[in-house]
């Protein structure tokens, strides 16, 4: 229960995110982000009664690419109605919460030197770095782009 | 799960608050002459939800700040469904592009080791820099060092270090260096937004916020095909890191730590020491 509410609520703020930030109406917006928390809903719950554990997120984007996939019942509305939310809208909120919860960490990073920090760095240049360059060698090969 | 109701309601208040003010200023571009940097609202919202946060003030108690962090965790969950959205329409051109998503996923995984393992001995971390490099160090992956080596161990606090500084800096430096590689014109847009799907929510968000404000005519490509890369990365991601990442790392060190690595030991707890 107190997982639903935590994701309409959500869900509610980006509402107002996308009208204050892309113009988009909250009653247009209302049918695209009910919409996402129920996927989001069902996702978490069939995670929580399969046996073995599991991502969730696997079992949400599998859900929501199945509900917008030509194969289900009034995928062009679903569809239609998520894409009116702008993904930023939804962004925006995810980082609020990552600032509102920096003050626990700072004491902590205190007490690093700083050969981690720049360790950190790299290493998350390196992540971002070679996937995506691998990926454009790939694209390049296969004369995507 | 202990919290109160009403400091739950107080955080999601101030994210609403946070929300309307940084909409409302909405997008900047900034050109810096090496780049252009992209500013846009999430940004600033993590930037004022920080300084909201910090301790010296006392806005926020420490429980509160707990649970803004398992509420961060669900708002992705949203996220994640708008990009699996926006996948199900084009299911076929996810499979055009299979080839180049397992690959990427290589980059991900090696990435992290590739370049940091090497700089982490040169700057004479020992065995901090194998949980300082196998990964990106988040929760999960702060899971298996932990089960592996202890919560004590040298490996756990080199991974402890790159989690921490990730959760305090990874999502603006994420999306600077977005801003960068995307404005150096090296990348096609839809590599960059493969390569943004890092595999931490705030990071991902912020890396292919700042794709979007680049490349505002490939939003739809960029949602795709970094929704795409996350999902592989969330299927594949915990079982490469146990038995792929980890053991490489290891033996890598084995091999580069007596030939790059320093004869000093000097460790992550330095911050008392040293700088």
């Amino acid at each position: 229960m107190n997982q639903v509410l935590t994701i309409l609520l959500i869900g509610l703020i980006a509402l107002i995110g996308n009208w204050i930030g892309y113009g988009v109406g909250p009653a247009e917006s209302l049918p695209g982000i009910l919409l996402l928390a129920v996927v989001t809903l069902i996702g978490m719950g069939f995670t929580k009664i399969l046996p073995f554990k599991s991502p969730v997120i696997v079992w949400i984007s599998l859900f929501a690419m199945i509900a917008t996939s030509p194969i289900f019942p009034g995928n062009a509305f679903i569809a239609a109605a998520i894409a009116k939310i702008n993904l930023l809208a939804l962004a925006t909120p995810i980082l609020a919460y990552a600032g509102l919860s920096l003050g626990k960490d700072i004491h902590l990073f205190k007490e690093l030197s700083w050969r981690i920090v720049v360790v950190s760095l790299v290493v998350f240049t390196g992540t971002f770095l070679f996937a995506t360059l691998f990926a454009e060698i790939v694209f390049k090969i296969q004369g995507k782009f | 799960m202990t919290e109160g109701r009403a400091n739950v309601y107080k955080l999601h208040l101030l994210v609403l608050a946070l929300v309307a003010v940084t909409e409302f200023i909405g997008t900047k571009k900034i050109n810096i002459g090496i780049g252009v940097i992209a500013l846009f609202p999430m940004l600033y919202a993590l930037v004022l939800g920080g300084v909201i946060s910090w301790p010296k003030f006392k806005f926020l108690k420490e429980k509160e700040m707990n649970a803004a962090a398992n509420i961060l965790g669900v708002s992705f969950l949203l996220f994640i469904a708008k990009l699996g959205a926006n996948i199900g329409p084009e299911l076929p051109k996810l499979l055009g592009s299979g080839v180049s998503l397992l690959v990427q996923e290589v980059g991900h995984i090696v990435g992290t080791i590739a370049l940091g393992l090497p700089v982490a001995l040169w700057l004479g971390l020992k065995r901090e820099s194998i949980g300082a490099t196998y990964s990106l160090d988040r929760e999960p992956n702060l899971a298996i060092i932990v089960d592996k080596f202890g919560a004590n161990s040298a490996e756990a606090r080199g991974a402890l270090g790159v989690y921490i500084c990730g959760t305090l800096f990874g999502a603006i430096y994420m999306s600077i260096l977005a801003s960068l590689l995307g404005s150096s014109g090296l990348f096609h847009p839809i590599s960059l937004a493969m390569g943004a799907a890092v595999g931490s929510g705030s990071m991902m968000a912020a890396a292919t916020g700042s794709l979007a404000v680049i490349f505002p005519e490939a939003t739809e490509d960029i949602a795709f095909y970094s929704g795409a890369a996350n999902l592989m990365m969330s299927i594949v991601g915990t079982y490469v890191c146990i038995f792929v990442s980890l053991p490489l790392t290891q033996r890598l060190y084995k091999w580069l730590e007596p030939v790059i690595g320093r004869k000093n030991a000097s460790t992550t707890e330095g911050g008392r020491r040293s700088a």
